[in-house]
This record gives C-alpha cells, sequence and structure tokens, in this order.
C-alpha cells in the first residue's frame, strides 16, 4: 500500500474520531468535559494525600510530586484504553460501519492507528488543562508545595517517554481491538479493567515497593511502570536515578506489547473474517 | 384505582426481573462489577498506607468503594437505560403502554438495587478480607436505615436523570460519564468530606451520597450512634421527598417537549 494513501487513511481517521468525539458540544464545553473528570481524579488523589499526611501529621511534598505526575500522565492510558475499547463495538454495533471501513481500499489496521492517536491527541489535552488546574488548585488556592521546575523539564526524556508509552498503549489498544472483534461481551469492561490493574500495579499513585512481592513482579513487568519513572525522571531531575535503564525497560517492555498486541490483533482479523463476524451486530 | 396500582406493580415486577436476569447472565459481567472496583479501591489502600494513615481511613476507602457501585448502577443501569431502550427500539413500546414511566424506573431500581446490592457485598467482603478493616459496630439498625435511605435517594435522583435521557442522547451520555469521578471527589467517597474546604462542602451538600456516607462511616467505622447521625437522617428524607415527585415531573416534561421535537425515538443521536 503506498505511503500516501496510508498517511490519508489515518489522517481520515484522526478526524473522524475528532467528530465522532467532539460533534455533541461546543469547543468549550469539550474542554471542559475533557477537564472535569481527569482533574477530579487528581483532587481524589490530592486530597487523599493532604488528609493522610494531615492525620500522621507528615507532610512529604516530594511523594505529593510523585503522586501528582503520576495520576495526571495516567490519562493517556484511560484515553486510550477507552477510545480503543469501544471502536470495535461503536462502529460494528452501534453506528453499523465496521463492514463499510473494512471494504475501503486502505486498511482497518491504518483507521484504527488513526483513531488512536485522535485518542492521544484528546488526551493530550486533558493533560495538560489537568496540569494548569492541578497546579492552581493545590499550589495556587491550597498552598500545597509541588517541587517541580516547570522550566528546567527534561524534554528530551519527557519526548522520549512519551512517544514510546504512546506506542505501547496504543499497542495493549490493538490488544483490545482484538478481544472486541471475537467477542461482543466484554467491550464495556475491558478498558477498565486494564486502567484498574495498570493503575494498582504501575506505581502510579504510590511506590510499587509497598505491593506484596507478587504485587511488585507484576509491577516489575508492566511497561506503564517504567514510562511513569521515566516522566518523573523528565519532571523531578531525580539525581542518582538509573533513567537509562528505566528507558531501556520501557523499550524492552514495550516492544514485547506490540508483538502481543498487534499479534492478538492479526489472529482475531484473520478468525473474524473466517468466521464472519466483521458485521456481527449484538444489541449490548 | 386498585387496578391501576396492581397493573403499575405489576410492571415494576417486570421491569425488575428483567434487570436481575439481565444483569446475571453472564458470569464476566458478574465478575467485572465485582473485581474492577477493587482494584481502584486497593490503589487508595496503599496510597493511605503509604502515607501511614491511620487503619480507620482504610475502612473509609473500603465503605466508600462499597457505595461507589451503588452511584455507577444509578447512572449507568437507570439514567442511561432509557439511552439503551432508545436504541434497542424499546423504548417506544414502553411509552405507547397504559402504564406509568415510574412504573418501570422503580422496576429498575429496584432490580438494579438488588444485582448492585449482590456485587457491593463481595465487594465490601474482598475490602474486609484483604485490608483486615476495623469494622466498630454498636448499632446496626441505624446503620441498615442509613443505607436504606442513601439507597433510596440516590435512586430517587437516577429517576431524575433518567427524564434526560428522554430527550438528549450522546449528551446525556457524556453528562453521566461526567457525574462519575467529580461525585467521588465530592461525596467523598475515599475519604471524610469535612476535610474539604467549605465551597467544595457545599456544594457536596447537593449530593445525597455525600450524608449517606458520612452516616454510615459514623456508625459502622466510628462506633455512633442515631443521636450522632440523626441531621444525616433527616436530611436524607428531604432529598427523598424532594427528589421523587421531582422526577416525576421532569419525566412528564421531558416526554411532552420530547414528542415536540420529535426525539423520542430518535437513534444515533
Amino acid at each position: 500500500m503506498a505511503v500516501s494513501t496510508i498517511l490519508k487513511a489515518v489522517k481520515q481517521a484522526i478526524w473522524v474520531g475528532w467528530k465522532v468525539e467532539t460533534n455533541w458540544a461546543d469547543p468549550l464545553v469539550f474542554a471542559i468535559y475533557y477537564l472535569i473528570r481527569p482533574l477530579a481524579g487528581l483532587l481524589i488523589v490530592g486530597f487523599i494525600y493532604l488528609i493522610g499526611s494531615g492525620a500522621t501529621g507528615v507532610f512529604n511534598p516530594n511523594y505529593f510530586a510523585f503522586m501528582f505526575i503520576g495520576n495526571s500522565f495516567f490519562i493517556y492510558v484511560v484515553q486510550i484504553m477507552t477510545t480503543m475499547g469501544m471502536l470495535i463495538h461503536d462502529d460494528r454495533s452501534h453506528y453499523e460501519v465496521l463492514k463499510h471501513i473494512y471494504l475501503a481500499p486502505s486498511s482497518l489496521w491504518w483507521y484504527i492507528l488513526g483513531r488512536a492517536l485522535n485518542g492521544v491527541v484528546n488526551a493530550s489535552i486533558s493533560l495538560l488543562l489537568t496540569l494548569g488546574f492541578g497546579v492552581a488548585i493545590f499550589q495556587g488556592l491550597l498552598h500545597q508545595q509541588i517541587p517541580i521546575n516547570w522550566f528546567s523539564v527534561n524534554f528530551p526524556v519527557l519526548a522520549l517517554s512519551l512517544v514510546l508509552g504512546m506506542i505501547c498503549f496504543v499497542a495493549l489498544g490493538f490488544l483490545l481491538c482484538g478481544i472486541n472483534i471475537m467477542t461482543s461481551r466484554v467491550q464495556f469492561m475491558l478498558s477498565e479493567y486494564v486502567s484498574g490493574i495498570l493503575y494498582l500495579f504501575g506505581g502510579v499513585v504510590f511506590l510499587p515497593e509497598i505491593l506484596p512481592s507478587w504485587g511488585q513482579a507484576i509491577s516489575n513487568a508492566l511497561p506503564i511502570t517504567y514510562f511513569l519513572r521515566t516522566i518523573r525522571f523528565a519532571f523531578l531531575n531525580q539525581a542518582g536515578s538509573a533513567f537509562q535503564t528505566d528507558l531501556l525497560y520501557l523499550a524492552v517492555t514495550t516492544l514485547a506489547t506490540i508483538l502481543v498486541g498487534v499479534g492478538a490483533f492479526k489472529i482475531a482479523m484473520y478468525k473474524a473474517r473466517k468466521d464472519g463476524l466483521i458485521d456481527r451486530k449484538e444489541e449490548y | 384505582m386498585l387496578d391501576n396500582l396492581v397493573l403499575n406493580l405489576r410492571v415494576a415486577y417486570a421491569r425488575l426481573w428483567v434487570r436481575v436476569k439481565g444483569g446475571n447472565r453472564e458470569p464476566e459481567w458478574l465478575v467485572a462489577e465485582m473485581f474492577i472496583p477493587v482494584l481502584t479501591l486497593s490503589a487508595y489502600v496503599f496510597m493511605y498506607r503509604m502515607l501511614h494513615a491511620p487503619p480507620e481511613f482504610t475502612g473509609f476507602v473500603v465503605i466508600g468503594g462499597t457505595m461507589i457501585a451503588f452511584w455507577v448502577n444509578v447512572l449507568w443501569n437507570m439514567s442511561a437505560q432509557f439511552y439503551w431502550e432508545k436504541e434497542t427500539g424499546n423504548l417506544e413500546i414502553y411509552l405507547v403502554a397504559p402504564i406509568s414511566r415510574m412504573a418501570i424506573l422503580l422496576g429498575m431500581a429496584l432490580g438494579g438495587f438488588v444485582n448492585t446490592t449482590l456485587r457491593a457485598v463481595a465487594i465490601l467482603a474482598a475490602g474486609i478480607l484483604i485490608f483486615q478493616v476495623p469494622f466498630s459496630l454498636s448499632e446496626p439498625v441505624t446503620a441498615l436505615l442509613m443505607f436504606f435511605l442513601t439507597i433510596v435517594a440516590l435512586y430517587a435522583l437516577g429517576m431524575l436523570f433518567a427524564s434526560l435521557f428522554l430527550l438528549y442522547g450522546r449528551e446525556a451520555w457524556h453528562t453521566a460519564n461526567l457525574f462519575q469521578e467529580p461525585v467521588y471527589f465530592l461525596s467523598g467517597s475515599y475519604f471524610p468530606t469535612s476535610s474539604l474546604p467549605f465551597f467544595l462542602q457545599l456544594l457536596a451538600s447537593f449530593i445525597p451520597l455525600t450524608f449517606g456516607l458520612d452516616g454510615i462511616r459514623q456508625v459502622v467505622i466510628l462506633n455512633k450512634g442515631i443521636a450522632d447521625v440523626w441531621l444525616n437522617v433527616l436530611v436524607l428524607v428531604v432529598f427523598i421527598f424532594v427528589l421523587l415527585p421531582l422526577s416525576k415531573v421532569a419525566l412528564n416534561y421531558m416526554e411532552n417537549l420530547g414528542k415536540k421535537e420529535g426525539r423520542l425515538t430518535l437513534r444515533w443521536q
């Protein structure tokens, strides 16, 4: 397939995704919508920190920054999993367009990739708004010090971590699409499962070291753990942190996720075509 | 009059039966609804442990996580139900039948309550067993009263929201989405709301779950009694008496508006 055809398909899919996600609201309402949920999530963990610390009388701003960054960047996981977890159901059963997309000259792969990239764009908007309002609320209104120097962020490390992280989460999204092609029963819960497991074991709001040993083993196998470590390195400039090792682990776990996600989707598409599942409509 | 009452009770029972049967026919749903809340709840328990907070905070999280199951049920299986019914073509059948819309919603609420109680018990049991929550309960009747009033107030709120779905499609869907985390935050699902700034406490006081959670925690974890939570009881009763008639008015209004604008049977909004 020509590169121009692929690029066109991806571009159109991003555009379709944007339209589907946003056409129910004007831009201001949309921005508020994309702010409120993640901000509420951040406020929950922020107040858990404030109230828990208040109960013991020990405030640790470094832990607050750890949690603030972890919870904020987790938006990418939630957004991409939600977008890709519902994509097949929406297009096959709800809007009934999956068969048409499948028949188009381009490939379903590029369409899904485009929709996933739209999820990345939406998550980025959400992240920027959440960081801005989060700092304004906690630092400005509640006078909670967040020891992050926003002018000395290590942008090369941040960019590299984001690129690897996005590739990894999109690959994980392909796995969800593959599962959803095969069944119409789990689309509403699949993204919640994945997000929930990554939230608990990925060191998002607490150090994985306090998990039981089996939980730490799971944590060590998850790319989100290394993604958040490298992101925190970029923001918090922790001296002596083995960020190169974390980056390497992130790359390795991302590669493993690509192999699993893409492989599972390929097998699912083959079976879906064989078993006539591409236009199967179920009322769920 | 009596015939009408019997008819509507039969409607409620029929809708309850469908809800209970439909909600439990697929084990994967049952497992997910028990397992997924435990994941988030566990993360917050570990956060408190990392902060070395007193053990009652673990209890707060477990109780909050359990009650959230009911809020999620109210939002998606009660309020948003008319959206599903519209999409699948059932709504028009309900509307032409000689029955009360409130009876359908009552059936949904009761069915949802049965299903969610099963899941909530599992979440609570998991929380207690995994995290060894220190409960201290001397007035179980007060705890049950608080729980019952909270549930009725929540489902009354759900009936009110359901009227929105008669008219709107995706906007209402996104609104329901929007009401999840912010309500978890404002109602103090994972921490006591008394620690919130005044403005946020004011906002939180519009949510029945806030008073219910606070009352249940006081009775179940802090070993307090009816003398300490009577205000919570009173507020919940007021919520019920305001929300139930309001939801009936809202349903009639939205149905008429939907008829005028031709949106009652509109799919893919």
